[in-house]
C-alpha cells in the first residue's frame, strides 16, 4: 500500500528508500512495543523520507533515515503525553487555528524575510531559494555551477549568515551608518574568524554604537557568547573604571590569586582604564584567564579608539603627564604587572596588554 | 583636572560626612569613581567653611583600590583643607592597598595618616 503511494508520487529513490525499511523497523521497534504502532511510524518515516530525499546525499540517506525515525518516535511520544495530560480538558487549545494577531505577525515576518532577501546579492539569493525553498541538494547545485558540494555548502552558510544580518536590520529598521558595518556584521554572523581579523571587527565595534548593539543581538540569536571565558567591560565613563577593576579582581580571585595580588591587578586595571576615559572616550577592557608554559595567569587587554600615543617610550616614563595627573598611570601599571605591552597607532587607538602570573 | 564640571548632585555619594565637634568625620562606604572623588573633595572644602571645622578625618577602609588618581585627590584635598585652616588625617589604609601604592610609585606624602579611627581622632585632638 505504501509502496504504491511511493511509486505514484516520487519514483526517484523508491528502491533505495524501500531498502531502508528493515533498518527503520529496527530503530522504531527498539523504542515502541506495539507492532501496529511500529508499522504506522515506519510508514510515516518513509513518507517523510520520500518528500525530502531529493535534498539528501544518497550516501548519507541511512543516517538521515535513522534520525528521522527517531524524531518521528519522539513526536509520537510527545503527542501521547499531551493527550494523557489533557485528557480531562474538553478542548485542546493546541488544535485551535492561530488567532488573527498571530497571522498578522506571520504575515509581517514574511515581509521582513522578503525585504531581507532583497538585500542579498542575486547569486546568494538564488542559492538560498534553490536549496531552502525548492529543495535542491548541494551536489546538484555544485554540478550546475561547476563547483564542489562542500564549496556550495560553505556559500550557503555564508548566505544564511548574511540573511540573518539583513533580517535583523529590516526588523529593527536600521540603516547601517557606515560602509564597514555590513561586512563586519556578516563576518560576525558567520563566525568567520579570519575575515573578522581582516576587517578588524573588534575595532569597528568600539567605534560604532549601532554595530556593537546589533552584534549582541546576533550572538543572542545564535545563543552563544562572543568568546568563552573573556570578561569584557566597555569603558567610556568614570564609573566604568570601577566596574573594570572590580571585574578584574573577580577574575583574579577565581584564578586563585592572593588578595594582595588581586589588589595589584585591580589597581593596574584602574590606571589603564582611566587612560581610556581621559584620552580616548571609548574603549573596552577584556580580562581573561590564560595558561602559558604550565603557568596560570590573568591577561588584561585594554583597547581604545582614540588619538593614540605619539611616543610610547615617553608615555611610559615616570612623571610624564598630559593632564595634571601624577604621570604614574602607564609606568605604574607596568610596575604592578609581570608583563606589559603597549602598542599604539596615532590617530587610530591604543592597545595595552598586560599579564600577571600565579606563583 | 577640571573641578567645575557639572555633575549629578542628586545621586548621593557612597560616603557620609559627619560633623563632630570641631572635626568632620568622613566615612566612605563603597568604591568611588574619579568624579565622585572630586565631588567629595569639593563637598568637604565647602563643609570646612560652613561648619568652621579644624580637622578632617577620612576613613578609607572600604576602598579596596587606591590608585594614583585617588592618592593625588586625597593629597590635594589635604593641602586645600590646610589652606582653609583644617588638618586632615587619613585612616584605614589596608595592608594590600599600602603595598600597592608603594609598588605603583606614589611617592607624594599622602598627608597625615593613622592606623584607624581611634588613632586618627587622637591625632586630631578631640
Amino acid at each position: 500500500m505504501a509502496s504504491e503511494a511511493l511509486r505514484g508520487d516520487q519514483p526517484y529513490d523508491e528502491r533505495v528508500v524501500v531498502e531502508l525499511v528493515p533498518v527503520l523497523r529496527r530503530v522504531v521497534g527498539a523504542r515502541i512495543k506495539d507492532p501496529h504502532t511500529v508499522e504506522d511510524l515506519v510508514q510515516e518515516t518513509l513518507a517523510r523520507l520520500m518528500s525530502s530525499s531529493r535534498r539528501v546525499d544518497p550516501d548519507k540517506l541511512h543516517h538521515y533515515a535513522a534520525v528521522t525515525a527517531r524524531n518521528v518516535v519522539a513526536t509520537y511520544a510527545e503527542r501521547n503525553d499531551r493527550a494523557r495530560n489533557r485528557s480531562h480538558l474538553l478542548a485542546d487549545p493546541v488544535d485551535v487555528a492561530p488567532p488573527p494577531t498571530e497571522q498578522l505577525l506571520l504575515q509581517e515576518d514574511r515581509e521582513f524575510v522578503a525585504a531581507a532577501l532583497g538585500q542579498l546579492s542575486a547569486e546568494d539569493r538564488d542559492l538560498l531559494v534553490a536549496h531552502e525553498v525548492h529543495g535542491q541538494d548541494t551536489s546538484t547545485m555544485a554540478a550546475e555551477v561547476g563547483s564542489t558540494p562542500g564549496a556550495v555548502a560553505a556559500r550557503l552558510s555564508r548566505a544564511r549568515a548574511s540573511l540573518r544580518v539583513e533580517y535583523l536590520l529590516v526588523v529593527e529598521a536600521i540603516d547601517p551608518p557606515s560602509d564597514r558595518c555590513r561586512p563586519v556584521l556578516r563576518a560576525l554572523s558567520s563566525s568567520d574568524r579570519r575575515r573578522q581579523r581582516e576587517l578588524d571587527v573588534n575595532g569597528h565595534l568600539l567605534e560604532c554604537e549601532t554595530c556593537s548593539q546589533l552584534a549582541d543581538r546576533l550572538f543572542e540569536r545564535r545563543g552563544q557568547p562572543a568568546e568563552d571565558g573573556v570578561v569584557r567591560v566597555p569603558v567610556s565613563r568614570d564609573a566604568d573604571v570601577v566596574t573594570a577593576r572590580q571585574q578584574g579582581r573577580e577574575v583574579a580571585a577565581s584564578a586563585g590569586f592572593s588578595t594582595s595580588a588581586q589588589t595589584l591587578i585591580a589597581t593596574a586595571i584602574s590606571e589603564i582604564s582611566r587612560n581610556i576615559v581621559k584620552f580616548a572616550e571609548r574603549g573596552e577592557v577584556a580580562i581573561s584567564l590564560v595558561t602559558e608554559d604550565g603557568r596560570r595567569g590573568v591577561r588584561v587587554v585594554a583597547r581604545d579608539v582614540g588619538p593614540g600615543i605619539a611616543d610610547p617610550d615617553v608615555a611610559l616614563r615616570d612623571g610624564y603627564s598630559t593632564y595634571h595627573g601624577l604621570g604614574l598611570g602607564l609606568p605604574g601599571a607596568k610596575r604592578l604587572m609581570d608583563r606589559f605591552h603597549l602598542s599604539s597607532v596615532p590617530g587610530e587607538g591604543t592597545t595595552v596588554t598586560m599579564e600577571k602570573w600565579l606563583r | 583636572m577640571p573641578t567645575d564640571v557639572p555633575t549629578a548632585p542628586h545621586v548621593p555619594l557612597p560616603a557620609s560626612i559627619l560633623s563632630q565637634g570641631p572635626n568632620l568625620i568622613v566615612s566612605i562606604h563603597a568604591a568611588l569613581d574619579d568624579q565622585q572623588l572630586e565631588r567629595l573633595q569639593r563637598d568637604l572644602l565647602e563643609r570646612v567653611g560652613r561648619d568652621r571645622s579644624r580637622g578632617i578625618l577620612i576613613d578609607v577602609a572600604a576602598l579596596d583600590v587606591l590608585d594614583s588618581f585617588a592618592a593625588r585627590t586625597l593629597a590635594d584635598l589635604a593641602y586645600m583643607a590646610q589652606l582653609r585652616g583644617a588638618r586632615t588625617v587619613i585612616v584605614g589604609i589596608a595592608p594590600d592597598v599600602a603595598m600597592t601604592l608603594v609598588r605603583l610609585g606614589v611617592r607624594i606624602p599622602l598627608t597625615q595618616t593613622a592606623l584607624d579611627l581611634e588613632e586618627g581622632l587622637e591625632w586630631l585632638g578631640t
